[in-house]
């Protein structure tokens, strides 16, 4: 049976070399709060509305520590593992040069996890 | 009066959005079955779509809109989002779609300039 590793898999948004990528560490902090929450566990319904929301909560709360002036929004999706196709896709009207996201896909042996973050500057 | 008209203009309103969604959606797949060749060029043209009819709104608005679509084929999906920003002017619309076929769940989140 094939092994499947946690955390090997991580798609980036075409954002990803901007600066509001870099400076926010977004991918990083994504990754963390992915693995910290649902690394070797099997997908189990009764559990999986708990790890959307953990997912989402403890990634919010890492990048509103940072005390940057952004507003954000971190998007949580979970799919069992069972052959289903799934295809998502993010589009933004907003200003380019300040505003930024970051997608990373995740997997284990059991379930598939696509997490976007988009951080959107504010005005001061 | 006045004041109620302007303040619609700038503010999110959350049954205009579901709409255009769902608009497009309908237009997009409508009963369409699940084809893999197809579901790429689907999300993409749905979020487009929503998108271009948001921007014409002409409201102070950032947006974001994301898709989903997914094959029914009995495996679970949960999907979450937390936003942290100005409750008073920004807002949110989720609308869950489905036909024979798939499950689609759009997005759209704005923020005020």
């Amino acid at each position: 049976m094939e092994e499947y590793h946690s955390g090997d898999e991580v798609a980036f948004s075409p954002d990803d070399a901007s600066n509001v990528v870099k400076e926010l560490c977004l991918c990083v902090f994504i990754g963390q709060c992915i693995e910290g929450i649902v690394g070797g566990v099997d997908y189990s319904q009764n559990k999986v509305n708990q790890w959307t929301a953990s997912i989402v909560e403890h990634t919010l709360t890492q990048l509103v520590k940072q005390g940057k002036p952004f507003k954000y929004i971190v998007n949580c999706a979970v799919m069992q593992k069972s052959g289903a196709g799934l295809h998502t896709a993010n589009s933004c009207y907003w200003d380019t040069t300040t505003d930024g996201s970051c997608t990373v896909r995740w997997e284990n042996r059991t379930m598939y996890c696509v997490v976007s973050v988009f951080a959107v500057a504010i005005a001061l | 009066m006045d004041d109620d008209q302007s303040a619609e203009e700038t503010a999110f309103v959350v049954d205009e959005v579901s709409s255009i969604v769902k608009e497009s959606l309908e237009a997009v797949i409508g009963r369409n079955p699940y084809e893999q060749k197809r579901v790429n060029q689907w999300v993409s043209s749905v979020v487009e779509q929503c998108l271009g009819q948001l921007s014409k709104l002409s409201k102070p608005f950032k947006y974001i809109v994301t898709c989903i679509i997914m094959q029914k084929n009995g495996a679970g999906l949960q999907s979450a989002s937390s936003c942290f920003w100005d409750n008073t002017t920004d807002g949110s619309c989720t609308v869950r779609w489905e036909n024979k076929h798939l499950y689609c769940i759009v997005s759209v989140f704005g923020l005020a300039i």
